[in-house]
């Protein structure tokens, strides 16, 4: 086990030696959606919440994804462009255990991101408190885990920056648009609403949403139910793209 | 005695979409007894990497190879084991920008499960053997290339692993550090490691190892004691000088250059003949078994 944190160690200080770049940047874009839907939906509310409030925990949610995806992603290819991947084909470390590392670092990195979001950004939504720390726990951890291990997934997977850019901006993004991040699914014309409820950051942001401020807009067991088979699905396919990149040198 | 590595007719077969199936690597089999330093040798482009890769988890053999065991560990159904005894050194230098020396190593003997408050002192003693312990808290990229292939040697041997296979560790190195590294290499091994490399300098082979491969197009072309295999490649020639080149000359006689050789079969009858028939012609006279260099040359060009 000692293999595998060290090696969680090393992708934990690349991401702290490039703290301003990984760290700030979606924070900074976190903050203009703010300042621009802050104006436009100042006196909107959804149920008995704030539509600000509901943005603002949607926007905290994208940052977990994003920060997951893209730290494994980007890590990896820069590692196979330089070709220090063999250091994780010639040390024993199991091929999951490499994967999850990754996933690990991404976590940590999407924590770090997210309480310093929180901490700069919280004194200007107006009435909004912890709803449910623990749940906010468990599911900070999972999500951040979860797109971590689909960042591996596509890390390995992708030749370059151009192909992981194409899977961010046409998979990704759309993913994350379609997730009830800006609006209730519910309010979405048909077929996008049912297509959202088959959205597994939907379901991400959904328990995100309600463990910190009460607000759901599909039962929760249905959102745990899809967040935790969606995780195994990427566990599965994290460890099968894993043995499988690993075990060859670098086309 | 246990082999440190038994590889039985491994093959390694490169496929990619738009270029026909190559096999770099073709049922080549060896085994190394423990405690050798052994010398794997080959042209350009002969598979000795690739074989390395197989050897060390970077490449996956054909499924019809045999089997490639570490101190009787299978790489493929026992790879983490087999990796934990094996360090190694790629031809390839690496080395992430974002990370002083002393990151480097300090992740990556991590990562063969060197437990931290060991690595410090392992570092700094690797470092001080291969000179490089006022570089530890250098940026890696900021190394020199004899240096940041010091760091890849480094970075092998933390974990002290039984085998260790270098891949042209000489390669771009000057002369008093290639010095250096064959001290190291030979320390290793005497204090137990197994040692495999490869090279193109062939008097290091000579002067290093006992026994070693030749590989060309990725076969086995020759295998043994280095000395055998110098023996019976061994052109035993006479070459001499002469005053006067236009004479008459015995039969079998070649010229050189400057010089004339003769093929021998027996020293002293060949010697008199030649000393009779140029007699005071003749500038210098001697005799010489090829070097391996010349064995090398004539084994990869086919003739074997
Ligand atoms: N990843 C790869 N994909 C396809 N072909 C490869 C790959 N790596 C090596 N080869 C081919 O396999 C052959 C053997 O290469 P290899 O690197 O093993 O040779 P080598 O003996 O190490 O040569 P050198 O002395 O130059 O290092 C070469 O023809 C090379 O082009
Ligand atoms: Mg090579």
């Amino acid at each position: 086990m000692t293999y595998m944190w060290a090696l969680y160690a090393r992708e934990v200080k690349r991401f702290r030696k490039l703290l301003l770049d990984t760290i700030f940047s979606p924070i900074v874009s976190m903050v203009l959606y703010l300042a621009v839907f802050g104006v436009v939906t100042a006196n909107k509310s959804i149920g008995d919440i704030s539509f600000l409030a509901f943005i603002y925990t949607g926007l905290l949610g994208m940052i977990l994804v994003n920060s997951g995806f893209s730290n494994p992603g980007f890590a990896l290819i820069i590692a196979k462009n330089l070709g220090a991947i063999v250091d994780l084909q010639v040390t024993p470390i199991k091929s999951w255990q490499i994967g999850i590392a990754y996933a690990l670092a991404a976590l940590t990195r999407g924590v770090f991101t997210l309480c310093l979001a929180v901490l700069l950004t919280i004194w200007f939504i107006p009435g909004i408190h912890l709803y449910h720390p623990l749940m906010l726990i468990a599911v900070v951890v999972i999500s951040g885990l979860q797109y971590g291990m689909l960042g591996v997934v596509f890390g390995m997977w992708a030749r370059g920056f151009e192909a992981l850019t194409f899977v961010t901006t046409f998979v990704l993004q759309p993913m994350i648009f379609l997730a009830g991040v800006f609006y209730p699914i519910t309010n979405l014309p048909a077929p996008w609403n049912t297509i959202s409820a088959f959205n597994p950051v939907h379901h991400t942001i959904n328990l995100f949403r309600y463990s910190f401020i009460g607000y759901t807009d599909t039962p929760l067991a249905v959102s745990w139910a899809f967040v935790l088979t969606v995780s195994v699905i990427f566990f599965v396919l994290m460890n099968w793209m894993c043995i499988k990149k690993l075990n060859e040198p670098v086309q | 005695m246990q082999a440190a590595l038994r590889v039985d007719k491994a093959s390694k077969t490169y496929r990619s979409s738009n270029r026909q199936p190559f096999k770099a690597v073709n049922q080549v089999s060896l085994e190394i007894q423990s405690g050798q330093i052994y010398g794997l040798l080959g042209p350009n482009g002969a598979g000795k990497s690739t074989l390395i890769g197989m050897i060390s988890g970077a490449a996956k053999p054909d499924p019809e190879t045999g089997a490639i065991e570490i101190f009787g560990h299978s790489v493929i159904n026992d790879r983490e084991a087999a990796k934990r005894l094996l360090g190694i050194v790629p031809q390839e230098i690496v080395v992430e920008p974002a990370f002083t020396v002393e990151e480097v190593l300090y992740y990556f003997s991590g990562m063969y499960g060197v437990p931290s408050r060991e690595r410090g002192p392992r570092i700094k003693a690797a470092l001080d053997s291969l000179g490089l312990l006022d570089k530890l808290n250098e940026k890696a990229r900021t190394l020199s290339g004899g240096m940041k292939r010091r760091l890849m040697i480094a970075k092998a041997i933390l974990h002290q692993p039984k085998l260790l296979i270098l891949d042209e560790p000489t390669a771009g190195v000057d002369v008093a550090l290639r010095q250096r590294i064959w001290e190291l290499v030979r320390e290793l091994n005497r204090s137990g490691t197994t040692i495999i490399f490869t090279t193109h300098y062939l008097e290091e082979a000579e002067q290093l190892c006992e026994s070693m491969t030749v590989i060309n197009k990725g076969q086995v072309i020759k295998q043994g004691r280095v000395r055998d295999i110098q023996q019976e490649f061994s052109q035993n020639l006479i070459s001499f000088e002469l005053f006067d080149r236009d004479v008459e000359h015995l039969p079998g006689v070649r010229a050189i250059g400057t010089m004339f050789e003769y093929v021998y079969s027996d020293l002293s009858v060949d010697m008199s003949r030649i000393l009779a028939h140029y007699s005071g012609n003749i500038k210098t006279i001697h005799n010489e078994s090829a070097s391996l260099e010349k064995v090398f040359l004539e084994l990869t060009e086919g003739k074997a």
